[in-house]
C-alpha cells in the first residue's frame, strides 16, 4: 500500500497498559473472523449502545466498526474504503467510520464472503446479526445497519433504543426517569428476544447478571485508574487514553477488561511513585474537550508533548463514571441496571448546568475537569464527517469562557478517517499558535 | 380571513415570498406563535394549545454570515441556513420554538438555538427513531410532558378534547392538500411544481384553518384552468428532506420538464398520512409520526426479508410513479445528511428496479450551486426524453 508506506512512525506511548492494546484490537477483529469456524455467532455493533453485556453473556462476539475503520484510518489504509462506498453513491460528507466498513463490506461480498486481501490485521468476519440503536448518540447507529443489510440481505437487524432526558433549565430530568428506564428496559429486553430468535440461543440470566456486575467493577476501576492522573507531572495522556479507552468501550463484561485496568492503576501508580511524568518538562495542563480523534495523526499528541504540553484528561471515551457517584436505584434485573447506568451516566452533569445560570452539561463536565485535573487549556477536534461528536463543540466552547473563564481554547479539525482533511504543516501551526496563546496566559495569571 | 376563494394562488405567492408575515400579524393580534423544524413538529398540540405552529424555513439565496460563528459548518445545510436567518432576527414573530428530534444536527445543536436564541418558550421534543411498541408508549410519555410544557407556557389547559378538534382539523387540511396534489394527474398537470411548492410554504406557516381555506381556494382557481396544451413532456419526482424554494423546481421546470410529485417533507410526506382519530388522541398521534410518517429517521426494518422491509421503507414512492405516471425521479440530498444520505444506494435501485431512472444530487441549501445543478438536471432530462 503506499499510503501505509508513508505512514508515519507510531507515537511513543508512555504506559505498558498502551503499548499493549494492539492485542487487544487484533483479538477483537481475529475472533469475529474465525467465529463462524469455532461454531460462534457474529453481531456487527456499536459502542456505547448498552448491549454489551447481552452479547458477552451469550458468547456473541461483536463486530465493532467503529474500531476496524479507526485501525483502517490509523494505518492509512481506509482510502480504498471510502471509494467503494463512494462508487455506490455514499457521500464523503456521511460518517467515514460507517462508509470506510460499508466499502469493506461490499469488497468482501464481492469476495463471496472471503477475507479481504490486505485488510488491516484481518478485517472484520461477516456478521450473523447487526445490533444498531436508535439512541441519542448518533444516527449512523441506526442507518449504517440499514445501509450494511442493501449489501448483506440474509442479516437481519435489530435497532434498540436508549434514551435519556434532553437538558432543560426549566425541567427537573428526575420527574422523567422513570418512563425513560422503563423504555430502555423494555428495548434491552426486545434485543434478548432477537438475539435468541435469530441466533438460537438462550440468555443465561444468572451469567448475565454476573457480566452486568463485573461491568460496574470495570467502570470503577476504569475510573479510580483514570484519576491517578491529577497527579503532577500526569503519568500519562489523552495520546494514551485513545488507546487505553479498547477494553471499557470494545470489551466491556469481560474479565480482560477489567484487569487491564487493573493493570494500568497500578502501573500508573508506580509512574506516580517514581515521578515519571508524560512529558520530561510538564508545562500545560490540557484537557481534551470533545471530539473524537484523527486516527491517522495521532502522533500529534507527541507533538504536544514535545513542547511540554499534556492532556491528563479528556471527555471522549470516558465513557463511564464511578457507579457510586450515579446513585443507581437497587434492582435484581440487570437489564434494568444497564438501563438506570447509561441514563444516569449522560444525565450525570445535569444537575450542576441547573445551578449555574447560562451552562450546559457538557460545559460543567469540562470545569469540572479543568478544576480537578488543573488545566491550563481546553483543546477540541472537529471531525467534518461526524455530527454528533462534533456539532455544538463552538457553543461549548462559547459558554466555557462566558460563564466560567477565557481560558485559552483550541478547535482544531479534520476528520476521524479521511485523510485528505488533514494538512499536517496547518495542524502543527496551529498548534504553535496555541502554545504561545498558553505561555502569554500563563504569565498573565489567567485566573 | 387573509384571502378571498379567487385569488388563493396570489395569496400563496405573498405567503411565499413574506414568509411569516401573516404569523406576524397573528403575533401583533395577541397570538402566541411558536416555530418548530421538520416533519415530526406535532402540529395537532400546538393548534390544541391555542398557540400558532409555524414551520421554519430559510433562505437559498442568503449567504450565511452569522449563524456560522455559533454553528459548526458539518451541520445540515438547511438547518443552519435557518438557524442564521433566526439569529439574524428574521423571526421577529416567534414566542417559542420546539424543536423535535429528527436527526444529529437538530439533536446536537438544541443548545445551540436554545441558549442564542434565548426565546420565552423552549421545548425539545425527544421522538424516538424506533417504531415498536415501547416506542409508541414511549412517544405518549414525551408528548405528555411537552404538553406540559405548553400548559405552562400558555396558562391554559390543553384538554383531550381539543386535541382531538386539531386532529380533525390537520387531518381535514391533509386531505385538502391531497386533492390538491390531484390535479397534478393530468398531463400536462394543471398545476406547476414551482406553483404547488409556494402553496405548501405557505400552508405551512399558517393556522391550520387559514391553511385550509388557502389550499381550497388553490384548488378552486387551478381546477378553473383549462388543460394546457402543448407537447407531452417528462413527468418528475422530486424526492428529499426539505426542499422549500421554487429554485429548484423552476430549475427542473425550466427545462421544459413537469413537475408532477414529490416526496418531501414539506410536501408529499407530510400530506399522505393521517392521524387516526383515537379514544387517547395521543396514541393515534404518536402512531402517525412513528409509524405512518415515512421519513428515513424512523427506523424500520422489522421484516427478517430485506425486499420487504425496502416496501415498507419506499413502496409509496412506487404508487406515486405509477398514480403520477413519473417517469424521471430526482433524488436531491442535502450534504451532511446521514439519515438521508445512507439510504441513497437502496432508494435509487428501489426505484430503478421499477424501470424509472433517478438523478441523485448531493448539494447545499443555497443557490450558489444552482448553476452545477441545473446542468446535471439538464443532462438527466435529455437522458430520459
Amino acid at each position: 500500500m503506499s499510503e501505509e508506506k508513508k505512514a508515519k512512525t507510531p507515537r511513543a506511548l508512555a504506559t505498558k497498559a498502551a503499548a499493549s492494546i494492539g492485542k487487544f484490537v487484533k483479538n477483537n477483529l481475529a475472533s469475529s473472523v474465525t467465529a463462524r469456524s469455532e461454531g460462534k455467532k457474529v453481531a456487527y455493533a456499536y459502542i456505547a449502545d448498552g448491549q454489551d453485556e447481552i452479547m458477552r453473556a451469550m458468547d456473541i462476539v461483536p463486530g465493532w466498526g467503529e474500531s476496524f475503520a479507526g485501525v483502517c484510518s490509523a494505518r492509512r489504509d481506509a482510502e480504498r474504503f471510502l471509494q467503494k462506498a463512494e462508487s455506490d453513491n455514499f457521500s464523503r460528507s456521511l460518517c467515514t467510520y460507517a462508509t470506510c466498513t460499508l466499502g469493506f463490506d461490499m469488497i468482501r461480498e464481492e469476495l463471496n464472503g472471503e477475507p479481504v486481501p490486505g485488510a488491516s490485521w484481518g478485517g472484520m468476519g461477516r456478521p450473523d446479526v447487526i445490533l444498531g440503536s436508535g439512541q441519542l448518540l448518533c444516527d449512523p447507529r441506526f442507518k449504517w445497519p440499514q445501509a450494511t443489510q442493501h449489501y448483506l440481505q440474509d442479516v437481519p437487524i435489530f435497532v434498540s433504543n436508549m434514551y435519556y432526558p434532553p437538558f432543560d433549565p426549566k425541567v427537573d430530568h428526575k420527574e422523567q426517569e422513570k418512563f425513560y428506564v422503563k423504555y430502555a428496559k423494555d428495548e434491552l429486553y426486545a434485543c434478548v428476544r432477537f438475539l435468541e430468535k435469530h441466533l438460537g440461543k438462550k440468555m443465561d440470566w444468572d451469567r448475565l447478571a454476573a457480566t452486568v456486575e463485573l461491568s460496574d467493577k470495570t467502570w470503577d476501576i476504569f475510573i479510580d485508574a483514570y484519576e491517578l492522573r491529577k497527579a503532577v507531572p500526569t503519568p500519562m495522556d489523552t495520546g494514551d487514553a485513545m488507546n487505553t479507552m479498547v477494553p471499557v468501550t470494545f470489551n466491556l463484561g469481560t474479565q480482560e477488561a477489567y484487569d487491564f485496568y487493573k493493570d494500568l492503576y497500578n502501573e500508573l501508580k508506580q509512574k506516580i511513585a517514581e515521578g515519571k511524568g508524560v512529558a520530561q518538562n510538564e508545562k500545560y495542563r490540557l484537557l481534551w474537550g470533545a471530539g473524537l480523534p484523527s486516527w491517522f495523526a495521532l502522533g500529534d499528541f507527541q507533538y504536544f508533548n514535545d513542547k511540554g504540553a499534556v492532556f491528563p484528561v479528556e471527555i471522549t471515551y470516558r465513557g463511564g463514571e464511578k457507579t457510586e457517584r450515579l446513585d443507581l436505584p437497587k434492582t435484581n434485573d440487570p437489564l434494568e441496571h444497564i438501563a438506570w447506568r447509561w441514563m444516569r451516566y449522560w444525565t450525570h452533569w445535569y444537575d450542576k448546568a441547573r445551578k449555574r445560570p447560562g451552562s450546559l452539561p457538557k460545559v460543567e463536565r469540562i470545569i469540572e475537569y479543568i478544576e480537578d485535573y488543573k488545566c491550563d487549556g481546553v483543546v477540541f477536534h472537529s471531525a467534518f464527517s461526524c455530527r454528533s461528536w462534533h456539532a455544538g463543540i463552538i457553543t461549548q466552547a462559547n459558554v466555557l469562557k462566558k460563564i466560567y473563564s477565557d481560558i485559552p481554547v483550541l478547535i482544531m479539525e479534520g476528520d476521524i478517517v479521511d485523510i485528505s482533511s488533514y494538512n499536517e504543516a496547518d495542524t502543527h501551526a496551529r498548534i504553535d499558535a496555541f502554545i504561545e496563546t498558553l505561555e502569554t496566559a500563563k504569565k498573565k495569571g489567567r485566573k | 380571513m387573509t384571502q378571498s376563494n379567487n385569488n388563493g394562488l396570489a395569496t400563496a405567492e405573498k405567503y411565499y415570498t413574506q414568509f411569516g408575515s401573516r404569523a406576524r400579524e397573528l403575533k401583533a393580534s395577541g397570538k402566541k406563535v411558536i416555530g418548530y423544524l421538520s416533519a415530526l413538529g406535532p402540529v395537532e398540540i400546538l393548534t390544541a394549545a391555542g398557540v400558532v405552529p409555524v414551520r421554519l424555513k430559510g433562505n437559498v439565496s442568503e449567504a450565511i454570515t452569522k449563524g456560522d460563528a455559533y454553528m459548526e459548518t458539518i451541520v445540515c445545510p438547511f438547518v443552519r441556513n435557518v438557524f442564521d436567518a433566526a439569529v439574524k432576527g428574521k423571526f421577529d414573530f416567534l414566542d417559542g420554538m420546539m424543536l423535535p428530534h429528527q436527526c444529529d444536527s437538530i439533536d446536537r445543536t438544541n443548545d445551540v438555538w436554545s441558549l442564542n436564541l434565548n426565546l420565552p418558550y423552549w421545548h425539545f421534543l425527544n421522538v424516538p427513531h424506533v417504531t415498536d411498541d415501547p416506542s409508541i408508549d414511549f412517544t405518549k410519555e414525551i408528548l405528555r410532558v411537552f404538553i406540559g410544557t405548553l400548559e405552562k407556557f400558555t396558562g391554559k389547559k390543553i384538554t383531550n378534547e381539543a386535541i382531538t378538534e386539531a386532529v380533525k382539523a390537520h387531518n381535514e387540511n391533509r386531505k385538502l392538500m391531497r386533492e390538491l396534489y390531484d390535479l397534478r394527474k393530468t398531463n400536462p398537470p394543471l398545476m406547476s411544481g414551482s406553483e404547488m411548492i409556494k402553496v405548501l410554504v405557505a400552508a405551512m406557516s399558517l393556522p391550520v384553518d387559514e391553511s385550509s381555506a388557502l389550499i381550497k381556494s388553490v384548488t378552486k382557481e387551478v381546477k378553473e384552468r383549462k388543460a394546457p396544451a402543448g407537447k407531452k413532456a417528462a413527468r418528475i419526482m422530486l424526492i428529499g428532506d426539505q426542499i422549500d424554494d421554487a429554485a429548484i423546481m423552476d430549475a427542473i421546470e425550466g427545462t421544459g420538464a413537469n413537475l408532477v410529485m414529490d416526496d418531501l417533507s414539506i410536501g408529499a410526506k407530510m400530506y399522505w398520512q393521517d392521524v387516526d382519530v383515537t379514544s387517547d388522541p395521543l396514541q393515534g398521534i404518536a402512531e402517525r409520526y412513528l409509524r405512518k410518517l415515512k421519513i428515513p429517521t424512523t427506523y424500520i426494518g422489522d421484516s427478517d426479508n430485506y425486499q420487504e422491509n425496502l416496501e415498507i421503507r419506499f413502496g409509496h414512492m412506487k404508487k406515486y410513479i405509477k398514480e403520477f405516471s413519473v417517469n424521471g425521479v430526482i433524488l436531491f440530498i442535502y450534504k451532511y445528511c446521514d439519515p438521508y444520505g445512507f439510504e441513497v444506494p437502496a432508494i435509487k435501485s428501489f426505484i430503478e428496479s421499477a424501470g424509472v431512472p433517478v438523478l441523485y444530487l448531493e448539494d447545499e441549501y443555497s443557490t450558489s450551486t444552482l448553476a452545477r445543478v441545473k446542468t446535471r438536471i439538464e443532462a438527466f432530462l435529455e437522458m430520459i426524453a
